[in-house]
């Protein structure tokens, strides 16, 4: 079997597709680490301007009072720029990178403009950026999942369309077969030459990839990181595996090459760029014409009026604490419903985007755009992410808030109202610190159904191949 | 001798399997591609008609003239031939506000309808597009072996012993191709056609068939490319496979690698310095207006009291049931304005004395509204050209040095769905922003009392001119498309010299 992929590999090495595939991946791979490197430090520039920013609120706010605190809430978040940035774009352009705090509304004022009744603070999340602004020509952005999923895989298929019906064509087939080889052992020869044969020329458009960006002092790429581009790499393996496993199939069943380039060009045509597309179109017209807010209503159809329900203790001036209450809990209940809605509103685009990416799946270009943008912390799934850890941050500001409180022996335990909170200032190191966490397991979690997926396919396309080869006359 | 030649490379196209799967993928693709579009279509129409209808609502509600600030909207129809190619029509925005203190633009512009904005995150597709990868591929495909493959068989020296002219030969190779490439292209976009007048939703007249035609005759010109590009390199190599190879490389750098990679290498980004420096020149104006606007008012006798510093918050009119303000501050797109009215419904006597001055004052204000805004405009709108369209424009000419780029500027231009296309849209905007500001001053309504207060007749909105957006002509269009088509066309005929004098040369 060794002597099949050495002289696979040999064969491959001295052709005329293997100097032209290695000039294009080196090219596009440098192309992409420079405009990483010349875009990168900027994103991080403007996301440390904005943390920081932030931060500085959120100490201003504990340094005045805990009430202050309580009302304001901590500043907007802010999601980091993922150093990985230039394996999947993910659509960032698209995808908002804050979840804002809103600030706290203003119920009642009195003739002068005085603020009487004021709520505290609740969490919104940005709609997508429609990008409106730009009118540009739209095209994507060369990432490592563009260079794998397109131009890998037709890479993939124009070294392995005449495996077997070219060397039919030369009648070199027979002759192979009549030495003792078992006909698998042939083909998994012809696989791993292949496979071998095409992750040089990407290894080593990777690596020159690799070094540009690591010598350069700007990106600083961790131990995960590195240890997420490895899985990035493995799967871009397991990718080119699918596409030379179905040229494989193709080209055994085909008598002639040229045939068999023809099909398997239409065939990638069709699925690698036609299929997303087509089927997102397909998908998002089935998504329903409701908007929003409609479903919004006929879920709630009685707004309850939290006005009305409050409104004998909001006017009162009274201090007693029957009052104080009835305010607390009116601030504390608006703010949650405008939270509920935005978080229902997210929900409900949510559950439509997976829809789309779960009937898109039917392409292995999406799929690995997928997994791509999973490992590499960018894309959809990461907003989500992102704003699932700024919830479980509120959570816990929340609650640092009302333990602080309830150490101080002034205070009446009633959060959201100035009389009826600790006024001591909080040192700001006291406060939680927000931390958007990104852990690999939980990464592997989400997109386990995808690498599966993945996997499969790879799997059926290659017993398929080793099916219609033994089977096949020659 | 010559249609001896072409007949029987007709024939030996038709019979191949290539030229059946070339059909078949074709027809599958743009037949598919043509349902999903059409329903897309068909629902941003139903957007389009759903919000038309209740801005026409929404501004019959309102009483006094002043609030047509927030309520004049006018839409932007989708345009049939997106289906086509889409260009810009679904990423610009389709609500535009009509308004005296500010001049709407593409950039200004939101979007109706109750789209989820995440599903964006997909690539949208068009017919140009199946045709932009498929036929390309096709042609490559139906090229590479034209010489190489007869060379390798040796049958090209057996139609040589024959005297004919080599330029017979490759002219009846080109023409056969042609026609056969021409089959999937004619059926499919038949199929496509008549799928789309079975809808009712779209009503086509003769110029859209125009458009339609002028769409087929550059992708012609697209398809032919390719094929010569084919052709040349079959013509100088030796063999099929290396033919084969080289044309896949040619395929997959033109159409697939190069657009983006271009792009992506070449970094298009606009001056900041123009953008600020414009802007501040801009806020400048407006606060330049505001002193005049306040000097007015300490200046008159009876609202000088009446206004506190000078603030148009109502004048304390009795009667006077709310206050509105309407402002924009957006640096990115260089705008900023600064508008306030209110609403009277019944001003009580004791205030009658004073409306001949608020009157007096919105006549003033307005005007100087008006006039500040035309200077603004007068700096905005190199300003935004210089942000926006020329870092466009940069780049669309980056993509040209690909025929995938010529190709796609051609068809978005016959489809009216280029940014000039979408640009007529904006300057009838602009236009019917005029009519509206002219029929407010023949009207005299700046200054009446109908601009704030309901109590003596209200605003007849009826009366107001109306908005009708026709597209550009299809003489405009191909205007627009020609340079393009002209390009394609050049670059034909030089390939197709090249291939004649290589073939001329060439030993067999």
């Amino acid at each position: 079997m060794w002597y099949i992929t050495k002289r696979e590999i040999y064969d491959n090495l001295n052709s005329l597709r293997f100097a032209l595939t290695t000039v294009l991946l080196i090219a596009l791979m440098a192309t992409n680490a420079v405009k990483h490197l010349r875009e990168y430090p900027k994103r991080v520039q403007k996301y440390q301007d904005a943390a920081t920013e932030s931060l500085n609120r959120l100490t201003d706010r504990a340094d005045d009072s805990l009430y202050k605190l309580a009302q304001y809430g901590p500043g907007d978040f802010y999601k980091k720029p993922s150093p990985l940035h230039f394996c999947a774009n993910g659509g960032e352009l698209l995808l908002p990178d804050t979840v804002e705090v809103r600030e706290p509304p203003v119920f009642a004022t009195d003739s002068d403009d005085n603020v009487l009744l004021k709520g505290i603070w609740s969490l919104s999340y940005p709609d997508a950026n429609l990008q409106n602004k730009d009118v540009g020509p739209n095209v994507s952005q060369v990432d490592w999942a563009f260079i794998i999923g397109y131009v890998l895989s037709l890479i993939a298929i124009l070294f392995t369309f005449d495996a077997f019906s070219g060397e039919r064509e030369r009648g070199t087939l027979r002759l192979m077969l009549a030495n003792s080889v078992p006909r698998h052992t042939v083909l998994i020869g012809k696989f791993l030459g292949a496979l071998l044969s095409l992750s040089i020329p990407f290894a080593l458009a990777v690596l020159v990839n690799l070094l540009l960006i690591s010598t350069a002092n700007t990106v600083h790429l961790t131990t995960e990181a590195w240890g997420r581009l490895g899985i990035i790499f493995l799967l871009a393996l397991l990718y080119t595996s699918l596409f030379l496993a179905l040229g494989l199939l193709i080209s055994t069943r085909v008598q002639r090459s040229a045939v068999s380039l023809m099909m398997l060009l239409l065939m990638w045509v069709t699925f690698v760029v036609f299929m997303p597309s087509t089927f997102a179109s397909i998908a998002s017209s089935f998504s329903p014409v409701v908007s929003f807010d409609e479903f919004w209503k006929q879920r709630n159809p009685v707004r309850e009026d939290l006005w009305d329900k409050y409104e004998e203790w909001l006017w009162s001036e009274k201090l007693d604490d029957s009052t104080l209450r009835a305010k607390s809990k009116f601030y504390t209940e608006n703010a949650e419903r405008d939270e509920r809605r935005h978080e229902e509103r997210l929900k409900y685009w949510t559950s439509q985007v997976h829809r789309a990416r779960a009937i898109t799946s039917i392409s292995p270009a999406t799929l690995l755009q997928h997994l791509i943008e999973a490992f590499a912390g960018t894309g959809f799934e990461r907003h989500l992410q992102f704003a699932g850890n700024v919830q479980r941050y509120a959570r816990q500001f929340r609650g640092f808030v009302v333990d602080t409180d309830r150490g101080d022996p002034e205070s009446l335990h009633i959060i959201g109202v100035r009389e009826g909170m600790s006024q001591k200032s909080v040192s700001s190191k006291a406060v939680p610190r927000f931390e958007d966490t990104l852990s690999l397991s939980k990464d592997f979690n989400t997109v386990a159904m995808e690498l599966l997926l993945l996997a499969l396919f790879v799997v059926v396309l290659l017993a398929a191949a080793y099916l219609a080869f033994v089977r096949v006359e020659i | 001798m010559l249609v001896t030649l072409i007949r029987r490379e007709l024939l030996d196209n038709l019979m191949t399997f290539r030229f059946a799967a070339a059909v078949f993928i074709t027809l599958l693709l743009v037949v598919v591609n043509t349902v999903v579009l059409l329903k897309d279509y068909e629902q941003r129409l139903t957007a389009y008609n759903t919000a038309t209808q209740e801005s026409h609502q929404k501004l019959r509600k309102e009483k006094v003239y002043s609030r047509y600030a927030m309520y004049l909207t006018v839409h932007r129809p989708p345009n049939p031939l997106s289906i086509f190619n889409l260009g810009l029509d679904k990423q610009v925005g389709n609500k535009i506000a009509v308004y005296h203190a500010f001049v709407p633009t593409v950039w200004d512009a939101m979007k109706h309808g109750a789209n989820n904005p995440f599903l964006n995150l997909f690539t949208s597709i068009d017919i140009a597009l199946v045709f932009q990868g498929v036929l390309s591929l096709l042609a490559l495909v139906f090229a590479y072996d034209a010489l190489a493959g007869e060379r390798e068989r040796g049958t090209l020296r057996l139609v040589l012993t024959h005297p004919i002219q080599r330029g017979y030969i490759l002219f009846a190779k080109y023409i056969s191709a042609m026609l056969c490439l021409l089959v999937p292209l004619l059926i499919s976009l038949l199929l496509s056609i008549i799928l789309l007048t079975t809808s009712t939703s779209i009503s086509w007249n003769v110029d859209d068939f125009l458009r339609i035609g002028g769409i087929i005759l550059t992708s012609l010109l697209y398809i032919s490319l390719f094929y010569l590009i084919g052709l040349c390199i079959s013509a100088m190599t030796r063999r099929t496979s290396t033919a084969l190879m080289l044309s896949m490389f040619a395929w997959g750098f033109l159409v697939l690698v190069y657009p983006n990679l271009i792009l992506t290498a070449v970094d298009i980004v606009p001056q900041p310095e123009t953008q600020t420096s414009a802007y501040n020149q801009i806020k400048q104006m407006w606060e330049e207006l505001d002193r005049e606007n306040k000097k007015f008012l300490r200046n008159d006798t009876v609202l000088g009291p009446l206004s506190r510093d000078g603030e148009a918050w109502g004048f304390r009119l009795k009667g006077s049931e709310y206050s509105f303000l309407r402002d924009e501050d957006e640096p990115s797109t260089l705008l900023y304005l600064y508008q306030s009215g209110f609403y009277a419904g019944k001003i009580k006597a004791e205030s009658e004395p004073h409306v001949p001055h608020v009157q007096n004052y919105y006549g003033f204000h307005n005007r100087e509204v008006v006039r500040t805004v035309q200077r603004t405009w007068l700096v905005r709108k190199p300003a935004l050209e210089a942000i926006y369209i020329q870092p466009a424009k940069f780049g669309g000419m980056l993509l040209k040095f690909s025929p995938v780029g010529l190709y796609d500027a051609a068809t978005e231009a016959w489809a009216g769905t280029d940014l000039e296309g979408i640009q007529d849209f904006f300057s009838t905007v602009r236009r019917y922003r005029r009519a509206v500001i002219d029929y407010f001053y023949d009207k005299k309504i700046f200054e009446s009392r109908q601009w704030f207060a309901a109590d003596q007749g209200t605003a007849d909105w009826d009366a107001l001119p109306r908005f009708s957006f026709q597209r550009s002509g299809v003489d405009i269009n191909a205007k627009r498309a020609l340079p393009d088509l002209c390009l394609l066309l050049t670059i034909n005929l030089i390939l197709f010299t090249i291939i004649f004098l290589i073939f001329i040369k060439s030993e067999v």
